[in-house]
């Protein structure tokens, strides 16, 4: 149904005179869901995030925004939309206040309520002058202003980027919020963790084309999460020969494994021994592309 | 269009906006009172200029008697010969000691005679005086009728011993490059440091339209000038009011010889805007800029040279900014007024055009 649809964007196509940008992309934005927009950098990301902005013309395709067309109804759609581009810049030698005062009028939002409480919770200083700010602060000005005129889609491109952990969690717990209050979120990462962590589903994009669209669980559930322990006493890799568990690689007493699921099942078997050491962790973006995209290919017979 | 973005333009661009206004304001009031010196010491310059006097024969194929006042000290004289007062290309008819000499007339056209003597004491000649063989002319005032001079003065002869044509030339001359340049530079920076500094990604996620953003920059560049304009009317009035020149110059020629500039400031803007848009990089829009600011003064100046080409000064945004009309012959055209207008309207909705058509970089 169109109006259950947030951005719609279908057979995409941005060209950089040679250098292809995206290339048939064909993507759909759920209204009310977060969606990650995964792919490494140079991947398309951003080309399909600024023309959905209009920022860029397309070379072909449409994208539809609230059944709005992208080019033609950009500043209708911008009434609607609160936008955190990957890189940006501000006014410069004016009061943070002044500045992000500045973009809500010209959003039409007289509200500052927000716009305070989000750089409390931020930690951001709003009196500071903007070309005092570090990278991360500024970063944090950025969300900020994406969210601070209570739009129903926020867009955003590596949000993360240059906050410190503990701002990330804040930042995260603000998605989920918005997300509560019936927010469409649409944002491009090249971090699957993070992408793991907040979003329903995830695109992912590489060298301008889509390669898949999953639901996390379903995502998680097919990369699974390596699991490395290090033991004081003897193993043999027959003892982790468990369903869902594969790639079983054991070096001196250094065990590797993959887990897709029966996470329990493994926990007890390690736990059969004694641990030195132990640390799970989520694929990077790169192994998974390694490990399942060009699997996949071969299936298809692609690559 | 006045909205927030001018509001903020002028804001940002304040600073630079007084420290320039007063830079116009110190100009433009000591301009005024520089003249009392300058006209008594040339008009003690032209005097001397009478120590050389000039006997045009009687009848064809007579002699030209040229003599002049002995200089104490002198050692020598020298006569240079030339068809230009400037005497740019002169070339020497006598060296002596005579304090007269005479010649056969052979040619048709004027002739300008320069006697210049050689002090013992001093390595530099000194100048006795210029004559013409046109008969009461003054050769000062030929030297103005210079096509380097008109260029500047709209093909007029003028006086720089009078207010009207010391402003024209040691005010006006310059004003335009001043000002010119200083609307360019604004104007060009203003929209191309938003893209160098990639301040164009956040505001265009405002519901702010291409249009509107070029609109709102253009008339906050409207307003500038509008500023520096009336900084310099003040200026200039106060300091000929200082000097008791108003009766000369009046408070109302001073007004209209500026306002003229306006639109004149505006389409300079307008080009300012466009090759901000159009190259989205400082230094290339401001170079381009500048370089349509100097061409349309050289089309207007090669314009006043000569009839055929006076095409070249009807494509010159100079030649439509008139203030020489308003000053000499106080006539003020407000159809140049208008055309500069419509000009600066085109070029910003060929902005706004060019604007809506290209990508913004990252």
């Amino acid at each position: 149904m169109e109006q259950e649809k947030a951005i719609i964007i279908e057979n995409l196509t941005k060209l950089y005179g040679k250098h292809v940008g995206v290339r048939n992309l064909n993507l759909t934005v759920n209204k009310g869901e977060i969606m990650g927009f995964l792919g490494p950098n140079g991947a398309g990301k951003t080309t399909t995030i600024r023309s959905s902005l209009a920022l860029i013309s397309k070379t072909a395709g449409k994208i539809t925004i609230f059944g709005m067309d992208s080019h033609r109804d950009s500043v209708e759609i911008r009434k609607k939309m609160g936008y955190l581009p990957g890189d940006f810049g501000l006014i410069s030698s004016v009061k943070v206040r002044s500045y992000i005062k500045y973009l809500l009028s010209l959003s039409n939002y007289p509200s500052t309520k927000k716009m305070t409480s989000l750089a409390e919770r931020l930690e951001l200083d709003i009196d500071r002058k903007t070309n005092e700010l570090s990278k991360g602060n500024k970063q944090k000005v950025g969300i900020v202003q994406a969210l601070m005129a209570d739009q129903d889609l926020i867009i955003m491109d590596e949000p993360t980027a240059g906050l410190d952990p503990l701002m990330q969690q804040e930042f995260y717990r603000i998605l989920r919020e918005e997300q509560k209050q019936g927010k469409t979120i649409f944002m491009a990462s090249h971090n699957l963790a993070e992408v793991e962590k907040v979003c329903d589903r995830v695109a992912i994009i590489r060298e301008g084309h889509l390669e898949v669209v999953e639901k996390i669980q379903s995502l998680q559930e097919k990369t699974g999460k390596v699991l490395e322990v290090e033991f004081s006493d003897a193993i043999s890799v027959d003892e982790f020969q468990i369903r869902g568990v594969s790639e079983i690689q054991e070096d001196d007493g250094k065990l590797t494994l993959t887990i897709h699921e029966n996470l329990d099942d493994v926990i007890e078997a390690v736990s059969r021994h004694r641990i030195l050491n132990m640390n799970l962790r989520t694929y990077s973006l790169e192994q998974l592309f390694l490990k399942y995209y060009t699997e996949e290919n071969r299936k298809r017979g692609v690559a | 269009m006045i909205g927030r973005i001018t509001y903020m333009e002028l804001r940002t661009g304040l600073k630079w906006l007084l420290i320039f206004g007063l830079l116009v304001t110190i100009v433009s009031i000591s301009m005024p009172m520089i003249y009392p010196t300058f006209r008594d010491s040339l008009t003690e310059e032209l005097e001397g200029a009478n120590k050389v006097d000039l006997e045009l024969p009687s009848e064809d194929g007579g002699m030209i008697v040229l003599s002049w006042e002995p200089l104490e000290n002198a050692t020598s004289y020298m006569v240079l010969e030339d068809n230009r007062s400037s005497m740019v290309t002169a070339k020497i008819k006598y060296l002596g000691v005579e304090t007269s000499i005479s010649f056969e007339k052979d040619f048709e056209e004027k002739r300008y005679y320069a006697v210049t003597a050689e002090v013992a004491e001093t390595s530099d000649p000194v100048l006795i005086g210029i004559a013409s063989t046109e008969e009461g002319e003054d050769p000062f005032q030929d030297l103005l009728k210079n096509p380097a001079y008109s260029g500047l003065t709209g093909g007029r002869s003028i006086s720089m011993l009078e207010a009207k044509g010391f402003i024209a030339l040691e005010f006006f001359s310059w004003w335009w490059m001043l000002a010119g340049l200083f609307i360019a530079y604004l104007s060009v920076s203003f929209i191309a440091s938003d893209f160098e500094n990639k301040r164009m990604d956040v505001m265009f996620s405002t519901p702010i339209s291409r249009r509107r953003y070029l609109l709102e920059k253009f008339t906050a560049m409207s307003i500038i000038a509008l500023f520096i304009i009336l900084v310099a009317i003040g200026g200039l009035a106060g300091g000929l009011g200082n000097i008791n020149a108003l009766h000369e110059f009046s408070a109302e020629t001073v007004f209209l010889s500026l306002i003229g500039c306006l639109p004149f400031l505006m389409v300079i803007s307008a080009v300012g805007m466009l090759t901000a848009v159009l190259f989205q990089k400082v230094r290339v829009g401001m170079g381009v800029t500048f370089a349509f600011v100097f061409a349309e003064f050289f089309l207007y100046t090669f314009g006043n040279f000569s009839k055929s080409l006076e095409w070249m000064k009807a494509i010159s945004i100079f030649n439509y900014w008139d203030y020489s009309s308003v000053i000499f012959d106080n006539i003020f055209k407000t159809e140049n007024f208008i055309a500069l207008t419509v000009l600066a309207i085109v070029l910003v909705i060929i902005g706004i055009w060019v604007f809506e058509k290209k990508d913004i970089p990252t």
